[in-house]
């Protein structure tokens, strides 16, 4: 399976996974998350777990199961930890932990490394097999730099009693008593996401959105959420329009869970009025070869937040050799070197000015673009996180040494 | 019979990064973070800057916050101008540094906050490296190699053996090119490449550029 990847990723990730999974050879490496379908978590576990079958490590991955009080609990304490303002009473606590404990006679826990994602299997590190020498792991996937006191408070009891936290930005990580490791998130260059298109399923894709071929397109794709700032990239769309004949493509899929999502569609439709070359497009959330599509038939990709997690659409945007502008915020400026791979912007202005920068300059763009694919090649692949979680491992065997020769 | 030369072994150093947990919203509280964090985190944000893979307007993490989050462009400049591989050690690049901040302070010692998110986080790193299973024996198929192997390899043996081999020490490739093949053209040639102007990519060209005109030499025939 590796094989796949050769030629995509850098030859030093994929030598030193197989060094490492040589190394490692027949030992187990338990995942647990929270959902087997949906998110990026899921979708890096369904590649990773094969892979590093393949590659001789026992790898397995569990999902919690919980109730709907559970998931309703989980899914209030994501917010929290992001910032939000969320009621907690002691009883919803004691539910977590009680659904935790259920799942820890149910999910075989013996293993050598323990990798749980965020916080809803957390507080399975209290049925942590006493009789095996392990290395246990907490993976945080979101933005806890702000989070609502109370909660991180109580979560952290948990987190302190691994051997090591990771978290995908250092402005995500807190100051813990414990190691705490920086792996940022990654793409999958062979999903229907990333992999290559031919010039005719591009084509065909743009004949059944209806979108004309016939002048620059410049897109973003996001749910619709204020922190994505839609209102914004469509006011950026019309001082362009002034100068450079353009389209505007903004793709999102509907979000079951956030019930802002419909009204903020609807003030995005209604902002934009009967302009014909405002495309906006509601898409079912597997329509990966879609998106892949419309991000390569596009000139220029936009993710305009105001606030974000990490921002993958801008790593899969670059991946695919188009100049990007993104907002200054979460994960963007790790992708987006400023002038290097793309550009950051702070308003709706320079968002305009950067994006006929890139229409009037084809050949500045098509510098970006290429720069951006070698980031992406080099920094956010799959195989770079799968070579990332495995080292991590193995230095926790070495603890104490900064240099490990292999 | 001719000995046969020990063959150059190419490695590559993949880093894993740590982080401290500490971070700075100024530069007094910069100030005091540098001179208490351990040496793999000054190492990291100074020496390692190069393993970027593009170049920027300054030459480490420090001058770079200084720079383009704090906006002091002739502090920036100050931290730039320091040269981690003319220094003798990462306790001397530490004090360099915490003299230009010093100097800095001085002048202006009530600096500002920046806004939350743009803190600088002082990290640290683990690194692995290991063979990549090349080994080259002339500068034939060195010049093959050197085309070949990844940035990581050519940052270990280019930027980090200054560091790992001690004073006096230039790069691992001119080592071997003047001590084992006898070529100290070449390894001159090479040495002369300035670390700081370039990424690795460019690096990389300069190298094979200088090699790839001593062994055209060699197949015509021309002693050099």
């Amino acid at each position: 399976m590796i094989r796949q990847y050769s030629g995509i990723s850098p030859k030093g990730d994929l030598l030193l996974i197989q060094r490492l999974c040589e190394k490692l050879k027949g030992r187990s490496f338990l995942h647990v998350n929270s959902t087997r379908e949906g998110g990026g978590v899921a979708e890096i576990l369904h590649r990773m777990i094969p892979l590093l079958t393949d590659l001789g490590i026992n790898a397995r991955w569990d999902v919690i199961e919980g109730d709907a009080a559970f998931y309703d609990f989980t899914k209030k304490t994501h917010n929290a930890l992001q910032g939000n303002r969320e009621k907690f009473t002691k009883k919803m606590w004691e539910h977590y932990y009680e659904v935790n404990r259920k799942n820890s006679r149910k999910i075989d826990l013996r293993a050598d490394a323990v990798l749980m994602h965020d916080p809803q299997p957390a507080p399975l590190i209290d049925f942590r097999p006493r009789s095996r020498k392990s290395v246990w792991l907490w993976r945080c996937h979101i933005d806890v730099s702000n989070p609502m006191a109370s909660v991180w408070t109580n979560l952290k009891k948990y987190v302190v009693k691994y051997d090591a936290a990771i978290f995908s930005v250092s402005k995500f990580a807190k100051s813990l008593p414990l190691d705490e490791f920086i792996v940022t998130p990654s793409i999958d260059p062979l999903s229907d996401k990333n992999r290559e298109l031919t010039e005719r399923e591009i084509n065909e894709v743009g004949r059944r959105f209806n979108i004309p071929r016939d002048r620059s397109i410049i897109l973003q794709v996001s749910r619709f959420d204020r922190f994505k700032d839609p209102i914004g990239v469509i006011n950026a769309y019309k001082i362009v329009k002034k100068y450079n004949d353009c389209i505007l493509i903004l793709v999102g899929s509907p979000a079951t869970d956030d019930p802002e999502g419909e009204a903020i569609l609807n003030e995005v439709k209604e902002y934009a009025g009967n302009d014909p070359d405002i495309h906006i497009l509601m898409l079912p959330p597997d329509s990966h070869k879609e998106i892949n599509a419309l991000q390569r038939m596009s000139d220029v990709i936009l993710q305009k937040s105001i606030k974000e997690g990490f921002g993958l659409t801008v790593s899969e945007a670059m991946w695919k050799e188009k100049p990007v502008i993104g907002g200054g915020v979460g994960g963007i400026p790790l992708q987006i070197v400023h002038g290097v791979t793309g550009f950051i912007v702070y308003s709706v202005e320079g968002a305009a000015f950067r994006i006929r920068q890139y229409l009037n300059n084809p050949d500045m763009a098509r510098r970006m673009g290429q720069n951006g694919k070698e980031y992406v090649r080099k920094n956010f692949l799959l195989t770079r996180q799968i070579r990332d979680y495995l080292s991590l491992w193995y230095s926790t065997m070495h603890r104490g040494k900064n240099v490990i020769e292999l | 019979m001719k000995k046969i030369p020990e063959p150059f072994e190419f490695k590559e150093c993949v880093s894993i990064v740590k982080s401290t947990g500490e971070k700075a919203r100024n530069l007094i509280e910069m100030r005091k973070l540098i001179s208490k964090v351990g040496n793999e985190c000054i190492f990291h944000h100074v020496y390692q800057y190069f393993l970027k893979g593009h170049i920027l307007e300054y030459t480490n993490d420090f001058a770079e916050w200084a720079g383009e989050t704090l906006e002091e462009r002739a502090l920036a400049e100050r931290l730039a101008s320091i040269d981690p591989y003319t220094l003798k050690s990462v306790a001397s690049v530490r004090k360099a540094i915490l003299g230009e901040i010093d100097g800095f302070l001085s002048i202006f010692p009530e600096p500002r906050d920046v806004v939350s998110g743009s803190e600088f986080y002082f990290n640290e790193t683990v690194n692995l490296v290991f063979p990549v299973g090349i080994k080259t024996k002339n500068l034939a198929e060195f010049l093959v190699a050197i085309e070949h192997v990844d940035t990581g390899s050519i940052y270990y043996h280019f930027y980090d053996s200054r560091v790992r081999l001690g004073e006096g020490v230039m790069d691992d490739f001119s080592m071997w090119i003047e001590h084992t093949l006898g070529r100290k053209k070449v390894a001159e040639k090479i040495r002369a490449i300035d670390p700081f102007m370039h990424s690795i990519e460019s690096i990389r060209k300069h190298i094979k550029e200088i090699v790839e005109e001593y062994v055209r030499a060699d197949m015509e025939g021309v002693a050099y």
